[in-house]
């Protein structure tokens, strides 16, 4: 293949076959790839929205329960009653039923004393009139601390609650386990590396983080806050080097602490990532597919033309031959007949000189003798040599000129048997039963009686040695079978039980020079000749055959 | 036995006049014509037995002389001669009336034996001709007196 003027067609089949599946397929992956991941980025967005969300609910409503238990105690019972420690004992006693968030419980005077106290520390009779949280307990009649150490020297916050009461007011205060709340906050786990924890206004943390960074450290990475309100923010935030994590932040209720939810890029996006990945190995292995299927298909269509080509040239090729043979005929037959003018003039020349010659011997001019006899040799060789030349232009003629056709009206009932009786002695001789199988009434076309019988003979003689190739002299059996068709045409079968012929050599077998036969035995021009006879009477021939089996040839003849 | 004249029609010069001498040293009458139209002028003069008429010639072809021959002098056999590639020719004239037709190159024994032949045919057609007439003759004065 190489070098050859295929290459051209071979690249452009190739690249289109390549291109124009590719672009559709790479168009498809891509919207494909573009569409999914947009639609799994917004589902984990969602889905870490609806998780902050409900886990701020669960926040929210554990803090809002906290101050219910406080104002429930508020509201049943009155100051007086609760200053009393057995008082304030039994209640907390039944609070920790409720919930063992508590720690502590206080009640203050409106003046910032701590009047009464339940909890493992001795606070009672200190002071928090100047305290922050005492003063926006008053101001706001509710107030939820950051986490603080406090004189406790351990992380907690408070929850006070003030009323008043008869122009009093006076603060219930417990302090709520922070430890436990941590927990709460922190029970969420999404994917391997999801967390949640609070922040304070100042980006302070409010509870541990699984990822590091405890309780009242600032983390190092600083995050934009919300802006104040209820909405849910989404953002991607990368710190330095570290991995990029997704976030979603907001405000809780009373707009003190923000909740943090955050995940990593990567653990978030895990589908996106898995889908990527299958689109990749879809997108090679169909690649693959397209140009391994281009490849062998522009093989098989470069082949094809090749094989057609090749088919073309031979035809032309036979068709040059065979006019080229026409030709030579012509000038062949012209050419034999002018050299028989000229050798008739030394025949008759050589036949005066022999004359003269026994006239000379006889009246004694000439003696008998050795020279005499040589010039006898040499005549009679000249004699033979011009029988040699006339043998050669006769078969140059024989070959070369087949003369004009002469149609007439032919009755083939009558015509065949006449052609059949030609070939029945040798057909007898190799064992061949001949048979001929002829309608009762007159099939007349209009023919060359002699081309029609050179067609015939050529076709019952191929017969012949087809069947004493393959059977030798037994069992052979030749059919000729004539039939009327359509429009009054005839239909001459010829068949064999001979050697057949392959499907290879069956579109040569009217090529002129084609044979199977050895060298010397056959021209490869009698069924080309046949064929053309056929063509020229203006009919077809047609031929089937099976190897091993036999082979029959049809010529249909028009009326 | 009559002495058989004949006559050579070819284009060949040299054809002509060697075979001419040949044919005259067999003792036959020979006579050349080198063209359609001689031949027919000469057989008006000198009528002859057997015409040797090759069948490619310039000018009046073999075939058209051998019709003319016939039809102005039947009893004038005919042999056609002629080159391979004419034989068709050679057919057709055998169809026009010709006797018998000759290969080119044609030896001169068979010229001689085919002339042979066509003259002895010609003696015999002649033969049956003076016999038909002498019975013609013989039955005539019958006839006469019937008639009378």
């Amino acid at each position: 293949m190489e070098k050859s003027p295929y290459t051209g067609v071979r690249r452009f089949v190739l690249i289109n076959m390549i291109l124009v599946p590719f672009i559709p397929f790479l168009l498809a992956l891509g919207i494909g790839n573009h569409s999914f991941s947009r639609s799994i980025e917004n589902s984990t967005i969602a889905s870490m929205k609806r998780i902050a969300g409900d886990h701020r609910q669960m926040i929210e409503s554990f803090l809002l329960e906290r101050q219910n238990d406080l104002e429930l105690i508020i509201n049943t019972s009155s100051f007086t009653e609760l200053v009393r420690p057995e008082r304030l004992s039994s209640i907390f006693l039944q609070l920790q039923r409720i919930t063992s968030a508590f720690v502590d419980l206080g009640i203050f005077d409106d003046t910032g004393v701590h009047v009464a106290y339940h909890g493992p520390y001795d606070l009672s009779g200190k002071l928090y009139r100047d305290t922050p949280w005492f003063q926006q307990t008053l101001k706001n009649g509710i107030y939820i601390s950051d986490v603080f150490l406090g004189y406790r020297n351990i992380p907690h916050f408070i929850i006070a609650v003030a009323k008043k009461e008869n122009e009093r007011t006076w603060i219930i205060r417990a302090t709520v386990d922070s430890q436990r709340f941590d927990n709460m906050v922190r029970q969420i786990r999404i994917g391997k590396t999801g967390e949640a924890y609070l922040l304070n206004r100042s980006g302070v943390l409010q509870t541990d983080r699984r990822s590091g960074g405890n309780l009242m450290e600032s983390p190092r990475e600083k995050i934009p806050l919300p802006r104040n309100g209820r909405e849910i923010h989404t953002f991607i935030h990368r710190e330095g080097r570290e991995e990029p994590f997704l976030y979603a932040t907001t405000w809780l209720k009373d707009q003190n602490w923000v909740l943090v939810i955050r995940q990593e890029k990567t653990d978030a996006f895990m589908a996106l990532r898995e889908a990527r990945m299958s689109i990749l190995f879809i997108s090679l292995v169909g690649g693959g597919c397209i140009v391994a299927a281009a490849f062998t298909l522009t093989g098989a269509i470069v082949r094809k033309m090749e094989k057609t080509d090749a088919e073309k040239a031979l035809l032309s090729q036979q068709l040059i031959g065979a006019s080229r043979l026409a030709e030579l005929g012509e000038m062949a037959a012209g050419f034999a007949h002018e050299i028989n003018n000229p050798l008739q003039i030394i025949s008759t020349e050589l036949s005066l000189i022999r004359v003269l010659q026994s006239e000379m011997i006889e009246s004694g001019q000439l003696t008998p003798g050795e020279p005499h006899e040589q010039v006898t040799d040499s005549i009679d060789q000249i004699k033979l040599q011009i029988d040699r030349c006339s043998r050669i232009t006769a078969s140059i003629l024989k070959f070369g000129r087949q003369g004009e056709s002469r149609s007439e009206n032919l009755d083939l009932t009558v015509v065949i048997p006449e052609i059949i009786q030609m070939v029945q002695k040798k057909a007898e001789v190799h064992g061949v039963r001949m048979e001929c199988r002829l309608p009762d009434t007159p099939v007349r076309v209009t023919a060359d009686a002699s081309r029609l019988q050179q067609v015939l003979l050529n076709l019952l003689n191929n017969a012949l040695d087809a069947i004493i190739e393959q059977r030798g002299s037994t069992g052979g059996i030749i059919g000729l079978d004539l039939s009327t068709g359509e429009n009054g045409t005839a239909t001459i079968d010829v068949s064999d039980n001979g050697t057949g012929i392959t499907p290879e050599n069956m579109e040569k077998i009217f090529a002129p020079f084609f044979t199977t036969k050895p060298v010397g035995k056959g021209t490869g021009l009698g069924l080309s000749v046949c064929f053309g006879i056929v063509q020229q009477m203006g009919g077809k021939m047609e031929v089937t055959s099976t190897v091993g089996k036999g082979t029959t040839f049809s010529i249909v003849l028009p009326a | 036995m009559e002495k058989l004249k004949m006559m050579l029609v070819d284009d060949e010069e040299r054809f002509l006049s060697t075979t001419q001498k040949l044919l005259e040293r067999k003792d036959f009458d020979v006579q050349t014509a080198s063209s359609g139209a001689e031949a027919l002028e000469k057989l008006r003069t000198k009528p002859v037995h057997v015409v040797i008429l090759d069948v490619k010639m310039p000018g009046m072809d073999g075939v058209s002389t051998l019709r003319e021959i016939k039809r102005n002098f039947p009893m004038v056999e005919v042999i056609m001669l002629t080159g391979h590639a004419t034989v068709e020719s050679a057919i057709e004239g055998l169809k026009s009336g010709a006797v018998d037709y000759l290969m080119k190159p044609a030896n001169l024994e068979d010229i001689v034996a085919k002339a042979m032949d066509a003259f002895n045919r010609r003696v015999d057609i002649e033969e049956k001709i003076r016999v038909a007439r002498m019975r013609g003759l013989m039955k005539s004065p019958r006839e006469m007196l019937k008639n009378a």
